[in-house]
Parts: structure tokens; sequence; C-alpha cells
């Protein structure tokens, strides 16, 4: 598989060039600023949800942290628009470097520890009412503990492999590739 | 004035955090990403509570989702010291950089509207609980709110890109 001409050719698409070299504000930096807000929504939905699982702010009803996941949906959905134009920019500099799979993997993770959490405890069929409990211990298990506490460290360290991602990698554009 | 920050950006460049920050290979990237975690604990939390405040996510009370508030300070928190150390390891990247002054604008927005909602309008949304909206004044300060820390981070995404020699600062 010649990568280097997959991603010249992908480097020479057009907008791929023009969210690289274009001196715009709405080119590379609105997308790199919107890829920061939809992770807001995204990570801070998420760990809203960890946190009351974990016993904080327990009058919250487990069923309500259902509203949450439109906002994940929506955090998700802009980040991977925002991460795919990014990708276009400069697919050479991250496919080329193993920090971001180890990104996607982390937030592939987190998304689906988010899903098992949504089965699990908020739409556990087994709640009767959705009253809210006195105590946090009684409406959580250990197994719902660990996973609330993975999906926090799992999109910490997404985080931090993002931005990592600056400081990591080896070649920038394709033509870089074929310099040995 | 000028001379002024010239010799304190000078002398934060000689101090111990001065040299981690530029000689440290990873003092830079590591101190950026507590800034980003900060980021996602502040604008996500709040974030909630300020959807929650303009009308969205009713199911969720609003008296509860409270509780969740002292992370988003947490991350405040985390962002005012990481942001300290981005300026003590280069404040003549920020000091003429407009972007940075606009950060700093919009800081100061949400701050006030934050003063604001905790002295005037806190008491009438403190008990409210799932399914009830909150009156006009709170749902006013969640919108300024969202506003001013989606300017926060965009302004911050920016900083890069307006760099000394500013690209465009007529105030500078």
């Amino acid at each position: 598989m010649d990568w280097q001409a997959l991603f010249t050719s992908v480097e020479a698409n057009g907008l791929s060039v023009w969210m690289r070299e274009s001196s715009s504000l709405l080119a590379f930096p609105t997308v790199i600023a919107l890829h920061a807000i939809g992770m807001g929504f995204l990570v801070g939905a998420s760990v809203a949800m960890d946190l009351r699982v974990l016993g904080f702010a327990p009058r919250i009803p487990m069923r309500a942290l259902e509203m949450l996941f439109p906002n994940m949906v929506f955090g998700f959905v802009v980040n991977a628009a925002s991460g795919i134009l990014l990708l276009l920019a400069y697919p050479t500099k991250a496919m080329t470097n193993p920090v971001f799979y180890a990104k996607l993997l982390l937030i592939t993770g987190a998304l689906a520890v988010a899903a098992a959490m949504r089965k699990r405890i908020i739409n556990d069929a087994s709640r009767e009412n959705d009253e809210p409990r006195e105590r946090a211990e009684e409406s959580s298990t250990r197994r719902d503990r660990m996973l609330a506490y993975s999906s926090l460290a799992m999109w910490a360290a997404a985080i931090v492999a993002g931005r990592f991602l600056a400081y990591t990698y080896k070649y920038l554009t394709a033509y870089e590739l074929g310099m040995k | 004035m000028e001379a002024f920050l010239q010799s304190l950006q000078v002398w934060l460049k000689t101090t111990a955090l001065g040299h981690l920050m530029n000689e440290s290979r990873w003092a830079w990237p590591i101190s950026e990403s507590f800034h980003f975690i900060g980021v996602s604990l502040l604008f996500g939390i709040v974030g909630l509570y300020d959807l929650r405040l303009i009308g969205f996510l009713k199911r969720i009370p609003m008296s509860a989702l409270h509780r969740l508030i002292p992370f988003g300070v947490a991350g405040y928190l985390i962002n005012l010291l990481s942001g300290l150390t981005f300026i003590t390891g280069a404040m003549d990247q920020y000091v003429h950089n407009p972007a940075f002054h606009m950060k700093i604008l919009f800081m100061t927005g949400a701050g006030i509207n934050v003063a604001l909602f905790y002295t005037l309008t806190y008491k009438s949304v403190r008990d409210i609980g799932a399914g009830v909206e909150a009156p006009l004044q709170a749902r006013i300060a969640g919108a300024v709110s969202l506003v001013c820390w989606t300017g926060v981070i965009v302004c911050g995404r920016y900083l890069t890109f307006f760099r000394p020699p500013a690209r465009w600062c007529f105030w500078c």
C-alpha cells in the first residue's frame, strides 16, 4: 500500500489545502475551536453522569441522566465532523502517529463505557420509579463505580493524548515521508 | 508601562517555574493537558447547569444539578493555575496578543455574570426541582454564561494565530 501516494493525494484535495493554508480564521483555527467546544459538551456530560454514579449530587434521579445523552451526541457529532476536517488537513501527521490511534481507542472505550452505564444503571428496568436515592451507596454497585472511574480515566487520557498529538508527530505532510 | 511589562516578563522567565516551562520538553504539553481537562470540567459542568437554567434538560432538578458545580469550579482553578504557568513561561506571547485580551474580556464577563447571578438570582432558583422553568433573569444568566465561556474557549484556541507581532491589534 503506497501510503505516501495516498496521503499526497488527500493533501492535494482542495478542502485539505484550504484547511491547512487558508489564512482565514474560519479554517483551521475555527475548526479546532469547535473541536474544543464539542469536547466540553461530550466530556462534560459524561463526567456529570460518572460523578452522579459515584455518589455526588445524589438527588439527581438516575433516570434523569438519560437527558445527558443528547448532549453527548451533539458533542460527538461536532467533534467527529471537526475531527474529520482536521484529519483531512494533516492526514500524514495523524496517521503516522501512534498517539492518534491511542486517542481514538480511548474515545471508543469511553463511549462504550457510557453505553454500558446507560444500559446497566440509567435504564435499569428493575427500578420501579425514579425517586432520588438518599444514599448513593444504595444505588450503585461496585461494578457501576468501576465503570464510572474508568470513564473518567479514559476521557482524561483521551484529552492528554489529543494534546500530545501536536508534540509527538514525526511527519507533518506526505512530502516528508519521502525524505529518508 | 512597557518597561515594567518587559522587566516582569524577563524576571518571570528566571524563576524556577519559568525555567521549567521553557527548558523541560514535556512541561508545556503536560500543563496544556491539565488546561484542557479543566476546560472539559468547567465548560462541561457549568455548561450543563447553564443549559438547565435556560430550560433544557428539564428532567434534571436544578437544585440537585447545582451540587456538581464545585467540579466546574475545580476545572476553573486547574485552568487558572495552568494558565499562570503559561504566562510565567512566555508572558510576551500573551501580553500583546489580542486573542488573549479578548479571552480575558470574556472571562471578566463570565465572572461578572457569576457574581450577579449569585447575589441577585440564585435564591429564586436554588430549590427548583425537575420540570420547572427558571425565571427570566436566571435564563439570561445561563445564556450569558454559555456565550462567555464559549468565547473564552474560542479565543483560547485562537491564541496561537494571533501571536506577536500581532496579526491585528489596533489597541496594542
